[in-house]
């Protein structure tokens, strides 16, 4: 009944920056680095009019909002002119369910639901099965995270830097080279969760069908874990960028009533990249804050979601929020770009998706959906471009990035939004 | 909201020896797993391995369905995350149990592959979390991780930790199971009865009753109620279903912005959580007094915080006591209360939208529209419009908007007299404020006279019934179970608005204890 070691010795190979199925990569298109995929979410949308640069193709400025991008604007891609195309019933949601399931939310504004998996388990399924961590789910400001693997079932997000810490640096993980001890505990813990899954699979002969696909997405997460336990008592890969970072503080409290959101970034940001240069993951799914979220930003007379409503005129203050955001998440990408692998970086080895749940907050408009694609993932995708659409599905969008990450993709979208096309020009 | 909008009503009256017939006859939709809210998994170890336990500090979050995490705990499934929480979990648990003062263990081991020994910690153990005994292979599983860790670890002791880090992660705890179609066996409806009247697992006493076949009857499953009530866990779940309903969680992070009022922090949402909740818990437990008493007592039990923010003096220098709000204060019952005030207004400012949304939603089980896409929803700026009411006026005219503001706003700004954190205000930007309105044709003057007009409506009686009910089955009640929604209603309003008698109407109930006749 104890199990031990069984995948010792195969975990060896090196992966590879294609993004075939894990264990069939043996081939290495550059230099043996895996391809990674990073979708990263602001909440409340933008302020159009501040947002769009100026000119096309290779040839354009950053605008207002995009300027944080200023150090990594030859491996950013800006798209504008996508529009959500289904119906807009539940603000919001509607919005990045849109453009990240590629398919109508149902339901009203308290229970919406949704009827597809997002684009980050789409990737996971094939790209995120050999390592420790199928995906991660990190929050800035909220532990919702807008990551599902169908209707019901959600991945909520690690908001707190030293719990992820913990999860991912702990005592588990073992540092490249060091040769540190297998914990004997581990094959006790394994042994335990082969008696859970054989109580799951009795349970599920025993349910109906909605608690039958409940139970298996909980079996699911069970195997997951079991995996996970098996390759801890082997080496991860011995990447040369990846060592044990620091430890964030224990708390991040709030300051006057405002919480510690550039601190709290950079905490989980380092911690994401280091988990990315390690490969305990290839996907990771940031949620800065969350759609309708009313979080108190800097300097801001009031949360961020009543701004978006009631603030006058030009929206000075929520365009300053927008910037806040994307401030944030340029940091990530240019942290992503100091991390060298072979002959370029871990971005260049990655695909990263910036966007949000609306365009403008205050009309709640899912015309001009607001998106950044960053890293050209293994040169799958041009960057330095602005591409600029007129009220274009944003389904052409994911089904662009599916395939960018590899996936043998032929169409993608619901219903009569279903596309077979991706955005030419952004792919290589 | 399930079916009351449309709800016949009973003629509501004091009076009580109202008979509201006998029980109709359901038919109730397929049962589901009910995943073990936070809160729930939280006391469940707590009652099964002392006080002194520390449970995980984090879990999967709880899902909500109109706002009630019982009622998501039914549909949503465990995340990846999750799992591994439950993991994480198990193993503090079981560690803990083995460090503690009591020996976990029923025997003396003779060996590591004492069989007889694992068998018994199995079967004691197993019971009590998987809140039913254990079947034959469950139990040979169980036994046969025991006795393979053990003779690993030359441990018997680590052999039985490890089965309980796995039991403690089985579906069979972290669920709760309804699986039979039309009838729950006795142990189901254990957990059931004291989930909804602990929010925690069912005691010695109550499997007792079950294996014995004593909750087949509504007089075995009377007598277990009484004893249920006569217990300290009634008052924590009556508490939780309160927290529940209210959404008083989000107390723990409510944020206020500290320019604009300066005296919000979390201690006072603290304090104004337990006022709320301890109230409740004299109405309802000590005193199994009228509901509808929650909406217009001038009765508050306070702190010192709490005294200063509604401005009368502390009725104890330490901790809470009981105090009478003055006649001519404005403040009355829950609408006066600093955590519904505080909890549905804005981080800067109060909001007639959101008390409406509460008054009109969670009191009277009314349903409210989302504002459409695509419509500007900003309010003018305080310098062009001195009070809210003003400056909502905009929502008013457009007919758009109107529609739904109507609805809310004209409610919402009856409590405009407390500001954002729920202190008292005559004026806004040096403009009185006029707290008057109509509440489906019952006109009001002030909050005061909001709150009893809320008391007196036709809904909020039978509302109360529909979402205590769906908390007890864990569903939102289906066109089959409707009558049976209608006949607690009935009662509870005949019989003068006693949330006890309404608990035990629907705890002894055929509905309740079938999961529903097919």
């Amino acid at each position: 009944m104890i199990r031990r070691n069984f995948l010792r010795g195969m975990l060896g190979g090196s992966a590879v920056c294609v993004a075939l199925p894990w264990l069939e990569s043996t081939a290495s298109a550059t230099g043996g680095f895996p391809q990674r995929f990073v979708t990263w979410m602001w909440a409340n949308g933008n302020r159009p009019e501040r947002w769009t640069p100026m000119g096309e193709g290779s040839e354009w400025l950053l605008s207002d909002e995009l300027m944080p991008l200023m150090p990594v604007k030859d491996k950013v891609s800006i798209v504008t002119g996508l529009s959500v195309l289904y119906p807009n019933n539940v603000p919001h949601w509607s919005g990045i369910g849109g453009m990240l399931t590629g398919a109508e939310v149902g339901g009203d504004d308290e229970d919406w639901v949704v009827h597809a998996p997002t684009l980050d388990q789409l990737v996971a399924a094939e790209v995120g099965n050999g390592t420790i961590y199928r995906s991660l789910q990190v929050g800035i400001d909220t532990e919702e995270c807008f990551s599902w693997n169908g209707p019901n079932a959600q991945n909520p997000a690690e908001k707190d830097p030293f719990a992820l810490y913990e999860r991912l640096f702990g005592p588990t993980f073992v540092e490249p080279g060091s040769g540190g001890l297998v914990d004997p505990s581990l094959g006790y813990r394994r042994s335990a969760l082969d008696a859970v899954m054989a109580d799951i699979t009795r349970l599920q002969n025993r349910v109906g069908a909605a608690d039958r696909e409940r139970l298996e997405q909980h079996l699911t997460g069970v195997r997951e874990l079991e995996l996970r336990l098996a390759r801890l008592q082997d080496d991860p890969p011995d990447y040369e960028a990846c060592v044990r970072p620091d430890s964030p503080f224990p708390e991040y409290p709030d300051i006057d009533g405002r919480p510690q959101l550039i601190a709290r970034n950079a905490a989980q940001n380092e911690l994401v990249a280091m988990a990315l240069a390690c490969d305990l993951t290839r996907v990771v799914t940031v949620q800065f804050a969350k759609p309708v979220g009313n979080t108190l930003y800097p300097d801001a007379s009031d949360g961020h979601h009543n701004q978006t409503h009631n603030e006058p005129g030009g929206q000075p203050e929520v365009h300053a929020i927008t910037t806040f955001c994307i401030e944030r998440f340029s940091e990530l990408v240019q942290r992503l770009d100091a991390i060298p692998e072979g002959d370029g970086t871990l971005l260049d080895h990655s695909i990263c998706l910036a966007t949000t749940d609306v365009s403008e907050g205050r009309t709640h408009s899912l015309d001009e959906m607001p998106v950044i694609v960053a890293g050209s993932g293994c040169g799958n995708l041009v960057m330095g471009q602005h591409l600029r659409y007129n009220r274009l599905n944003s389904n052409h969008l994911g089904l662009t990035l599916l395939r960018g990450m590899g996936l043998v993709q032929g169409s993608w979208g619901e219903d009569a939004y279903e596309v077979t096309d991706g955005l030419s020009e952004l792919e290589a | 909201m399930s079916t009351l909008i449309t709800l016949l009503l009973a003629c509501s009256g004091p009076d009580e020896g109202y008979d509201a017939g006998p029980e109709p006859a359901v038919t109730a939709p397929e049962p589901a797993l009910r995943r073990l809210t936070i809160r729930q998994y939280q006391n469940t170890v707590r009652d099964l391995f002392g006080e002194d336990i520390v449970p995980p500090s984090s879990l999967e979050p709880d899902a909500t369905l109109e706002g009630l995490p019982s009622l998501g705990a039914a549909i949503s499934s465990t995340s990846p995350l999750g799992v591994e929480r439950y993991e994480v979990g198990a193993i503090q648990l079981a560690d803990q149990r083995f460090a503690g003062a009591v020996d976990p263990l029923p025997c003396q081991p003779s060996g590591v592959s004492d069989t007889a020994c694992a068998t018994a910690y199995i079967e004691a153990e197993g019971r009590r979390i998987f809140r039913r005994p254990l079947s034959e292979e469950e139990i040979g599983q169980y036994v046969g991780l025991l006795t393979s860790v053990a003779s690993d670890a030359a441990d018997f002791r680590a052999g039985a930790r490890f089965a309980l880090v796995a039991m403690l992660q089985s579906p069979a705890f972290v669920y709760r199971s309804e699986h039979a179609a039309g009838t729950l066996d006795p142990f189901e409806l254990a957990s059931r009865m004291s989930y909804f009247l602990w929010n925690g697992p069912p005691d010695e006493a109550l499997l007792a009753a079950a294996e014995a076949g004593e909750l087949a009857t509504a007089e075995g499953r009377s007598a277990q109620v009484d004893r249920m009530m006569d217990d300290p866990r009634f008052r924590r779940g009556v508490r939780d279903y309160f927290i529940e309903l209210f959404q008083l969680g989000g107390l723990a992070s409510l944020g206020k912005d500290p320019m604009v009022f300066p005296n919000a922090s979390p201690e006072l949402w603290a304090s104004a959580k337990e006022q709320t909740l301890y109230g409740i818990e004299d109405l309802v437990v000590d005193r199994d007094a009228d509901y509808r008493e929650l909406m217009t007592s001038r009765d508050v039990w306070i702190d010192r915080r709490l005294a200063a923010l509604y401005g009368i003096p502390a009725p104890t220098l330490d901790g809470f006591a009981w105090a009478t709000l003055p006649e001519d204060s404005g403040r009355r019952g829950l609408l006066g209360h600093a955590s519904v005030l505080g909890l549905h207004a804005h981080a800067v400012s109060s909001s007639a939208t959101r008390r409406g949304k509460f008054m009109r939603g969670t009191l009277l089980c009314q349903i409210v529209p989302p504002p459409p896409a695509d419509v500007d929803t900003s309010i003018p700026e305080p310098d062009d419009a001195p009070t809210l009411r003003d400056r909502l006026q905009v929502h008013q005219e457009d007919p758009t908007c109107a529609g739904c503001h109507i609805i809310l706003d004209s409610v919402g700004l009856g409590l405009e007299n407390f500001d954002g954190v729920g202190r008292w205000r005559d004026r806004e930007n040096d403009f009185p404020i006029d707290p008057s309105g109509v509440l489906d044709g019952q006109e009001f003057a002030d909050a005061v006279e909001l709150g009893a007009a809320i008391a007196s409506h036709d809904n909020f009686g039978p509302c109360f019934a529909d979402r205590l009910a769906s908390y007890a089955i864990g569903h939102l009640p289906t066109d089959g179970e409707e009558e049976w929604i209608h006949w607690l209603a009935d009662d509870f309003v005949g019989n003068g608005f006693h949330v006890k008698r309404l608990m035990r109407q629907i705890a002894v109930s055929d509905a309740f204890a079938k999961g529903g006749a097919r």
